[in-house]
């Protein structure tokens, strides 16, 4: 210990430009990004560290489930490349704290990232490339490629040194104040809420049953479920699983279990 | 006219370089998309305008396209280049190329869904790399494994449905439809659950739990986006960490 370990400006490129080729690679239902994750960070941890033991630590530290937009949420890893150098040069930034720090930020930079460059700048560019394109002009999807490449290129990078340029102050800032606490907690609660908008938006499952009651058919989904909560079955569900992992269930196992369950319950008509 | 097998390798090559991890992140946004993928095919098969045309035109219903959170509504580049492909060796009009696309970008979320689960096996090799703390394994673990299945369920479909045409895209179609179809869409449907409880169990405590249920109602009841009930969430940690100091904004306790 006692000399300090740093990372030069080259690191934190190298690490950029892993993180824009294998974003996406291995990306997977249990972990999403976590591969890609710690791929980029391994070269990190390899400077940082010299003791397998903490090498692995930190391998099995960032291969823990992640999934942000990749290149507006380029941030967070400039931010947790900062961390993971405060840690190395023995700041007491816990296993835990840089998890919150993660998973606290990808609900949010998700949900702005995946507007802002899915659902405004690709469309605007597309129209474009494909209203010159239409017309028989090949310059329509030659300027689209180099406009979209530019932009993408150039919001990942500004975000990923911008997060690790300002994420080391932060960082400072809040140690010094003793509040790593406090944000883990906040930061706690910001993911289990976004968590929560995840489970509402995109897990979905519904049941095309209908009751015949004397003269009258009740739509099971539409008449009595959406009437008492909403999509109550994709909580149940996103609950039933949490019970599953929290008993100490394998991803895989549960994995088998919601394709049974979805195989039998589309089958006989149940969803 | 013909598809050749080596205009059919080619074509095969663009929709896995589409879907792979060596275009610097940028993949996505441009070999991807129809415009794009439907002029180098129209490139492959001699007439590069009216593969532009024709992915243009295809690339009208994608214009909207967005995929979050692991789920994948469609597969653009499936319906660029095989369409385009398709369209152009059987001259039928830009709007007919389009029909066509519909069925064959859904087919694609089949692709999508057996990444997405076979990756699931690679990701814990990693793990048994980082267990031995071996950065170089976790490194290559993300990359070839991966790739080399991606390789073989996107290249080999593209290449086939090119070489064998338009019958063979529609008995596909006709073989995976109705009951097949809807098991596997309920199915997609159901899998986020699992990432969103694993990311639940790392950070949930039993007096933030309760944030979950916020999550969920505010975007059932109030049909809140993500981005909103992230603005509540910034709300809601600052009055819980407050509260959690017994109301006192200023103290350290």
């Amino acid at each position: 210990m006692g000399q300090s370990k740093k990372l030069s400006r080259w690191d934190v490129i190298k690490s950029f430009w892993l993180w824009m080729f294998f974003s996406h690679s291995c990306y997977n239902y249990e972990r999403l990004q976590a591969g890609a994750v710690a791929q980029y960070m391994a070269p990190i941890l390899k400077k940082l560290y010299t003791s397998k033991e903490d090498i692995s630590a930190g391998l099995k530290r960032h291969l823990t489930f992640f999934n942000t937009e990749p290149n507006v949420g380029a941030i967070i890893h400039g931010i947790t490349i900062a961390m993971e150098e405060e840690k190395a040069n023995g700041v007491p930034i816990t296993d835990e704290g840089i998890n919150a720090i993660k998973t606290g930020l990808m609900g949010p930079m998700a949900g702005i990232g995946d507007t802002i460059t899915q659902g405004i700048i690709t469309p605007i560019l597309l129209a474009l490339g494909i209203s010159l394109a239409k017309e028989g002009n090949l310059a329509g999807p030659v300027i689209y490629t180099a406009l979209i490449s530019a932009c993408i290129i150039g919001i990942a990078y500004f975000g990923w040194m911008q997060g690790y340029i300002q994420g080391r102050k932060a960082v400072e800032k809040i140690l010094e104040g003793g509040l790593i606490n406090t944000v883990i907690t906040g930061a706690g609660v910001m993911g289990c809420m976004v968590l929560g908008a995840l489970t509402g938006q995109f897990v979905s499952l519904s049941t095309p049953v209908v009751l015949t009651v004397g003269q009258t058919a009740i739509k099971l989904q539409a008449d009595i479920l959406d009437k008492i909560v909403p999509k109550v079955l994709a909580l149940l569900l996103t609950l039933g699983v949490l019970y599953l992992v929290r008993k100490g269930k394998s991803p895989v196992t549960v994995m088998i279990y919601i394709v049974l369950a979805g195989l039998i319950g589309g089958l006989i008509g149940l969803f | 006219m013909h598809i050749n097998f080596w205009q059919a390798f080619l074509i095969g090559m663009i929709y896995y370089l589409g879907n792979s991890t060596w275009l610097a992140g940028v993949g996505y946004y441009t070999l991807y998309r129809p415009l794009v993928a439907g002029t180098l095919v129209g490139f492959v098969l001699g007439d590069p305008v009216q593969g532009a045309i024709m992915g243009a035109t295809i690339n009208l219903i994608y214009l909207g396209f967005i995929s979050a959170g692991g789920a994948l509504p469609g597969d653009p580049a499936l319906a660029g280049t095989v369409g385009t492909a398709i369209a152009i060796a059987s001259g039928i009009t830009p709007e007919a190329a389009l029909a066509l696309a519909v069925p064959i970008g859904l087919l694609g979320t089949l692709i999508w869904f057996a990444r997405l689960t076979v990756n699931v096996i690679f990701i814990h090799w990693a793990d048994a790399f980082a267990e031995k703390g071996d950065t170089r394994g976790v490194m290559l673990i993300n990359v070839f494994p991966p790739q080399i299945f991606l390789f073989i369920i996107s290249f080999f479909p593209v290449f086939l449905a090119s070489l064998y045409g338009p019958e063979a895209i529609q008995s596909a179609i006709q073989l995976l439809g109705g009951k097949v179809l809807h098991v596997l869409i309920v199915i997609g449907g159901m899998m986020p659950a699992l990432g969103i409880a694993l990311n639940m169990r790392a950070i949930a405590k039993s007096d933030t739990m309760i944030y979950f249920f916020l999550g969920f109602f505010l975007t059932v009841y109030l049909n809140l986006n993500v981005i909103a009930v992230g603005a509540f969430a910034v709300v809601a940690a600052y009055i819980h960490i407050i509260l959690s100091r017994g109301g006192n904004v200023h103290g350290t306790v």
